[in-house]
């Protein structure tokens, strides 16, 4: 055990940390907002991650024509060729989140079929898309453009502040902000919380139900796809399993805070950041997983309802 | 008089902010039928839960024939001799009538997966009594007729039925049924009443939660009244009846008096 | 079309099992159990050749991933189906039969047969070290947790030098010879009766427990864990029960395979196990051995079948998953559904 990078390195991993823990609290949205409401785990939200990332390298390099040669852009292109890049990669993924609720869930749910039919159904979705984009990419793994220089804004105590690091950082926290305010201010965000307290009772309050579940894939698929665009910039490069350590990482760091809830997710998703960069820099990154794992056993021993989570089962019996 | 079977000392339960029960004093003598009556929200099932182990106590003391149940799994409770049934009809829908109570019987016995692997004697020999104790308190019950059928799928008033069967079959000393009553007719509302005294002929003791005043005044040997979670009486039937402040809980305060 | 759905095969076969006389079931019994082991010269005869798988030999398939998926699937139904725990994990346990024979046998030269006891056993022991903190958790919970003793099984696999790193164990001897059976690389079909026989056990041990009371305890906890707990049910030990149970059927399994294929390595024990053999519980028909059986000797076998498609096979795997659960969403044989009209008031 090394405990002397925690002293040299300790403000570079905290803003590592940081970087990779809100984009797996904008993933892990995609898990905790659809089972606040429906109380199932979307299991194709790792794929729509994946599909997130080919989206982005797709728009770049088929629909805006840059090669991973190209140099990098400046001022205001570079500004409104990420920003279309970004919304596109939401875009993209928020419809892919929409039909994965049609195909996997409607029709079961529709029929009151048991919790894991619909599990096996998403699991059936999960793999098609998984292995389409393994036949279409051939296993290979992919290079994405450097259309962002990375540029540094300076150094503090070994800190490296990068433009992509901050934008990793800053993009999800502003999210976060409009994401908190909607679901507790608009109409909508109302009903997505009364359907998550309880469906019988949101049924008779005149609340369309079904428009609530789309609407949560939709607002799911959306921040994925944002966690997306932002990996994919900040790693310049996909490949068609890239999900799957990203789907578990989320679901936990959604655990971790405490599923079911916006702010459970968000401090999970640093929480979980955190301790990943900790972890590895302490015991090496093969036992970092272990050491995930053992924490979240260890805090669901204690806080069962997560870190920061407010208790799901005592808002619904 | 006789012995108390069940006794809460000072029991209060909070939730954050609210209070559900507060200083409660109550008690249940062996072999009466005691009624637990108030208006909605009063707090009648929260005693159940807190007697049954679901909620735990915030402060106060319940023994059980004398012995405290604090720190008892909910499964210890049961098998202490303590069974209940539920307001909203709870049973093993997927299950036969027959099976549900089964499984309550199986509580006092003694071989586990090992011998059930196996199939020793014993594990014969208390397969067979289980099943021959289910189908008595099924026919006890009158719904011997149902027994291999779904419990989902029996008619409402005999999935009440079962329900009692089933908290039967624990073997309790103690039988607590919440709202046994509940969308009966007053036909069926009698037969229940005949049912329930006919159980503590047979050596149970009874505690009920019910709304039906007729029914409670019938059978009841003792009524207490709790009211925003205070017990505001306890007493012989005929007493309570006519205690004004018990009338008040029902009635509301009249607008003159305060 | 909407009587296919609800036709339900299960109940018809309880139907006609139950007008049968003990000395027919018997033979029934028999019988079929002859059939299924004749199953591996099956490809080799005219009319059933068409099962001939084109990659693989049908024989060895049979024994992996056909046999050991109904096996597998059998020891998570048991967790799953039975109890309603759900296991997203349950390869750790494959994994842990299967290193320990890999480890005991290359190191300390046991054989399969001695080591048998010992790799249920582990697994048994990981079941308990997982299932205490897991099982006192909320239902969901447990996915996620499982999922991570998966995965980090594996890992610890990779990066342990007793369990060969990322390259495995090489080496690993078949088991050695009983009753004038021989196993080894000419003899996939007795493999085959290996693994069949196991499988009859656990079939019977499933039964057994699902007629007595732990049966009854599991089916209670699954229905309504709160109300089993009130109705005297130690709900904790019978989840605990239900999951080790299934964990020795895993481990079994892969003490088995390691003996079979004689090298092992962690990337034979990733997540997509898993998978597969919780969506082959549920494909068949979640709860009911029958189902669970058909369930995962079809989506072992299809893969294989479809090797001609080669690339596409999972995705269509995928895509018949899909297709099936909306259809059938209680799976091919589901759970029983019907109402005893027999022996009524044995009183």
């Amino acid at each position: 055990m090394n405990f002397s990078v925690i002293t040299s390195q300790f403000w570079s991993l905290v803003l590592q940390g940081l970087a990779l823990g809100l984009i797996y609290a904008l993933v892990s949205l995609g898990y905790t907002m659809v089972y606040g409401v429906l109380r199932l785990i979307n299991f194709a939200n790792s794929e729509v991650f994946m599909i997130g990332t080919f989206a982005t390298l797709y728009l770049e390099v088929h629909v805006l024509g840059y090669a991973t040669n190209s140099p990098s852009l400046h001022g205001a292109k570079l500004v409104w060729t990420l920003v279309l890049v970004f919304i596109g990669s939401m875009i993209a993924c928020a419809l892919l989140a929409m039909l994965v609720e049609i195909v996997a869930y409607r029709r079961l749910r529709a029929r009151g079929a048991n919790r894991l039919a619909s599990l096996i159904s998403a699991i059936g979705v999960s793999i098609a898309l998984l292995e389409g984009m393994r036949i279409i990419t051939i296993s290979r793994p992919m290079t994405t453009p450097r259309l962002l220089d990375k540029w540094s804004f300076g150094e503090f105590h070994g800190a490296n502040f990068r433009i992509d690091t901050l934008m990793a950082i800053v993009v999800p926290i502003i999210i976060f902000v409009v994401l908190d305010r909607f679901v507790t201010k608009s109409r909508l965000g109302k009903s997505i919380r009364a359907v998550s307290m309880s469906e019988e009772n949101s049924k008779l309050m005149g609340i369309n139900i079904n428009r609530v579940i789309t609407l949560t894939f939709c607002i799911g698929g959306l921040t994925t796809g944002a966690a997306a665009f932002i990996y994919t910039t900040v790693y310049e490069n996909t490949v068609f399993n890239v999900g799957f350590n990203m789907g578990i990482a989320a679901f936990t760091a959604a655990v971790l805070g405490g599923i079911g809830n916006l702010r459970g997710a968000f401090y999970g998703g640093i929480a979980l950041g955190m301790l990943e960069q900790f972890a590895s820099a302490m015991l090496g990154s093969q036992w970092k997983a272990v050491t995930v794992f053992t924490v979240l056993v260890v805090v669901l021993l204690f806080k069962p309802n997560g870190l920061f989570g407010e208790a799901v089962q005592q808002t619904r019996t | 008089m006789s012995e108390k079977l069940l006794e809460l000392k000072n029991v209060t339960i909070k939730f954050g902010g609210v209070t559900a029960l507060n200083e409660v004093n109550f008690h249940v003598n062996r072999g009466e039928i005691c009624a637990l009556i108030g208006p909605n929200g009063a707090g009648k099932t929260t005693v159940f839960n807190v007697v049954t182990g679901v909620y735990p106590l915030t402060s106060g003391e319940i023994t059980f024939k004398g012995v405290n149940l604090a720190g008892l799994k909910r499964h210890q409770v049961t098998k202490s001799g303590l069974a209940r049934t539920f307001q909203n009809v709870r049973l093993f829908g997927d299950m036969t009538a027959l099976e549900n109570v089964i499984t309550a019987t199986d509580v006092h016995k003694k071989t586990g997966l090992l011998r059930a692997l196996i199939g020793t004697p014993l594990n014969r020999k208390e397969e067979r009594e289980s099943k021959e104790r289910a189908h008595e308190l099924l026919a006890l019950m009158g719904i011997d007729h149902r027994a291999d059928q779904l419990a989902k799928n029996l008619p409402y008033g005999d999935q009440r039925r079962l329900e009692i069967a089933r908290a039967l079959g624990t073997e309790p000393e103690l039988l607590l049924l919440d709202e046994p009553a509940a969308g009966f007719n007053p036909a069926e509302k009698v037969e229940l009443a005949n049912l329930i005294k006919k159980i503590r002929d047979k050596g149970y003791t009874v505690l009920l939660i019910e709304h039906d005043m007729s029914l409670i005044m019938g059978i009841s040997d003792r009524v207490a009244v709790l009211d925003f979670g205070q017990k505001i009486a306890d007493d012989l039937p005929t007493v309570v009846q006519n205690d004004p402040r018990v009338i008040e809980a029902y009635l509301g305060v009249p607008a003159d008096a305060s | 079309m909407a009587n296919l759905t609800r036709f339900n095969l299960r109940d018809k076969g309880a139907e006609i099992w139950a007008g049968w006389s003990r000395p027919v079931r018997t033979v029934f019994v028999l019988a079929f159990i002859v059939l299924i082991g004749l199953m591996p010269f099956a490809a080799s005869w005219g009319p059933t050749s068409f099962l001939n798988t084109p990659i693989t030999s049908f024989q060895n398939v049979l024994v992996y991933p056909v046999g050991m998926f109904i096996m597998m699937a059998l020891g998570l139904n048991i967790v799953v189906g039975k109890s309603g725990l759900l296991d997203l994990g349950y390869v750790a346990f494959f994994a842990i039969g299967a290193y320990s024979q890999g480890i005991l046998s290359t190191l300390y030269g046991w054989n399969t047969w001695e080591v048998m006891p010992f790799g249920i056993g582990f697994a048994m022991l990981a079941g308990v070290i997982l299932g205490l903190p897991a099982l006192r958790l909320r239902g969901d919970y447990l996915a996620i947790i499982t999922l991570g003793f998966g995965e980090i099984v594996r890992i610890v696999a990779i990066n342990l030098s007793v369990t060969g790193g990322p390259n495995g164990i090489p080496g690993i001897p078949n088991p050695p010879s009983v009753f004038g059976l021989h196993f080894d690389l000419m003899h996939p079909e007795t493999f085959f009766w290996l693994v069949f026989a196991m499988i009859l056990l656990v079939i019977w041990m499933v039964r057994r427990f699902t007629i007595r009371r732990p049966g009854r305890a599991w089916e209670a906890i699954r229905q309504d864990e709160d109300v089993a707990a009130l109705m005297g049910v130690n709900t904790l030990v019978y989840k605990l029960w239900s999951f080790v149970i299934g964990a020795a059927v895993g481990g079994a399994a892969g003490v088995l395979y390691a003996s079979k294929v004689m090298v092992i390595s962690p990337d034979m024990f990733k997540f997509d196990v898993s998978i597969l053999i919780l969506a082959c519980v549920v494909f068949g028909g979640i709860g009911n051995i029958w189902g669970v059986v058909l369930g995962a000797g079809i989506l072992a076998y299809m893969p294989e079948r479809i090797r001609f498609i080669s690339d596409a096979r999972q995705l269509v795997f995928g895509l018949v998953l899909i297709i099936m659960m909306n259809m059938r969403p209680d799976g091919l044989l589901p759970r029983k559904k019907r109402e005893k009209i027999t022996e009524k008031g044995a009183k």
